[in-house]
């Protein structure tokens, strides 16, 4: 791994993390190092069970590592698999439980989860609750709602793995609009390869709670999936994931 | 592990208001009427000031028996309201707390309550609460049934829910108010309806204490729809035995068509998928 951890840029760094959770024998993840730099877009890639959402639970403070050190910025959001929505609370609800208090308690905030209903596209939605929303709008809430807090890192955890192509397409032009636009540092979980490679600056590949290798992603924004490059890292990739 | 840098963003984050409060509108739902309905039903008790008998019924008397009977229904179950959720934080809190607590509670919900009555009511008239051994017991009755339908809920919140409010920095009671109670509505909702069925069972024995007093006669008994029903079947007066049968299976229907029926469907919005 050639990673610069003492990189004073980087937005995350994990040194030497280790997990083991209680009841199993093996460990989750196993001195884990890691630096992610600010405005960086890195997605972990690797099989059910690798570590790769343990790692962005210990990030978010969910989990607590066993051992190690980690540096994480002050504003941590994220995008849940589920969406974990609040089925009790409107769309616009959802967004502003995002928001930092100070934005929620000012007088004179008006209404700031209007921009954020504006950023992914569901201003016309706000009064709708999470029931009466499509996989792909739900997503998009949950988007809006992590990006409400003003994250200076936005953690992703599989969020478009229960979607189908064309919404999973959409969004990742969503995101990667929005990464742009706001240069929030993005981590995100993904098992899927291809994914991976059409939006990250890098990937990290992980195996047995180990990262196995990084892999730098040097092509050029919009990423096409039939291009030579494209299917080249996407085989290396995957040479590696079933080696 | 270092701490040092280890900040998840929850800085400078406070309780916050919680507008269009759905809890609110629960509260709204429940406890305005019922509050409304028990202040009424209690000054008429005390300006009608009628005892227990069976002499001279009408429609209004059993009207105002129901209305007693369903104000000593709301005390208890107030009180169970009260002291379940504490009851159920304790037993979700962690495993360790649930291996203790959880059999405890299976023990104590299994003991036949009626078994202790005597020793209630002798408690209750040493301080010259009558009614107060009527409502203990309904209160003990109903208490187990939100206890372990909260307990339920609180089990199966999804842990990406309980991560929102790590992530968004919705602590202590404000992660009570806002995550953990809009969650167990819907069995919340289904333990009260399971406990108030279950009240209108106990409330035709708790209203009537001679039985359990040695010496006692029926002056002892207490005002209500229970004692009413009891004192008519025991004289052998059918007719008023019937009318309040009846009384009694309408006012349950017309709950349940009016306050759960509706809060049931009212619940509908805090499931999770």
């Amino acid at each position: 791994m050639s990673d610069n951890l003492n990189d004073e840029e980087s937005g995350v760094v994990l040194i030497g993390v280790s997990k083991t959770y209680v009841n199993t024998p093996k460990a989750a993840l196993h001195d884990v190092s890691l630096a992610i730099k600010s405005g960086e877009f890195l997605c972990i890639v690797g099989a059910s069970g690798c570590g790769k959402s343990t790692l962005l639970k210990i990030i978010t403070g969910l989990e607590r590592a066993d051992k190690g050190e980690l540096h994480a910025p002050a504003h941590v959001s994220m995008v849940f698999q589920s969406g974990a929505l609040l089925p009790w609370l409107t769309v616009e609800e959802n967004v502003k439980f995002g928001l930092p208090s100070q934005e929620k308690n000012k007088k004179d905030a008006g209404q700031p989860e209007k921009k954020y209903l504006d950023m992914v596209e569901l201003s016309d939605f706000a009064q709708k609750y999470p029931r009466e929303l499509s996989g792909g709008q739900r997503q998009r809430v949950g988007l809006a709602r992590a990006l409400a807090a003003e994250p200076q890192a936005l953690l992703l955890d599989e969020p478009f793995s229960a979607l189908d192509p064309k919404t999973t397409d959409d969004l990742h032009k969503d995101l990667l609009k929005i990464w742009k636009e706001t240069g929030v540092t993005v981590i995100m979980v993904s098992h899927l390869i291809e994914e991976a490679v059409s939006l990250a600056d890098r990937v990290v590949l992980m195996k047995d709670g180990r990262i196995e290798e990084i892999f730098p992603i040097a092509l050029p924004y919009p990423r096409r999936e039939s291009g030579i490059a494209f299917h080249e890292l996407v085989q290396k990739i995957r040479a590696k994931f079933f080696q | 592990m270092s701490q040092s840098t280890r900040h998840i963003g929850t800085h400078h984050r406070h309780m916050v208001s919680y507008p269009r409060s759905s809890g609110q509108s629960l509260y709204t739902l429940i406890l305005v009427p019922l509050f409304t309905l028990a202040i009424v039903v209690f000054l008429v008790r005390i300006f009608a000031g009628h005892t227990v008998t069976t002499e001279h019924i009408t429609f209004g008397f059993l009207l105002e028996a129901l209305g007693v009977t369903f104000l000593r229904l709301t005390i208890a179950y107030v009180f169970a309201l009260i002291f379940s959720f504490p009851l159920a934080l304790l037993v979700t809190w962690s495993p360790s707390a649930e291996r203790i607590f959880l059999p405890l509670f299976d023990i104590m919900q299994s003991v036949p309550v009626l078994a202790f009555f005597p020793v209630i009511i002798v408690f209750f008239i040493h301080w010259g609460l009558w009614s107060g051994a009527a409502v203990f017991i309904l209160f003990i009755t109903m208490l187990w049934n939100i206890v372990f339908s909260l307990v339920g809920g609180l089990r199966v919140i999804p842990q990406d829910i309980k991560a929102v409010g790590h992530i968004f920095g919705v602590r202590g009671f404000a992660y009570l108010r806002r995550i953990l109670l809009p969650a167990v509505v819907p069995y919340l909702v289904t333990g009260s309806l399971l406990a108030f069925a279950q009240g209108w069972n106990i409330i035709i024995v708790a209203e009537v204490l001679h039985t359990y007093l040695p010496g006692a006669t029926e002056s002892s008994d207490l005002f209500g729809i229970g004692s009413v029903l009891v004192h008519a079947s025991a004289a052998g007066q059918e007719q008023i035995f019937l009318a309040a049968i009846i009384t009694l299976v309408i006012a349950i229907a017309l709950l349940n068509f009016f306050v759960w029926q509706r809060l049931l469907q009212y619940a509908e919005r805090f499931k999770f998928e």
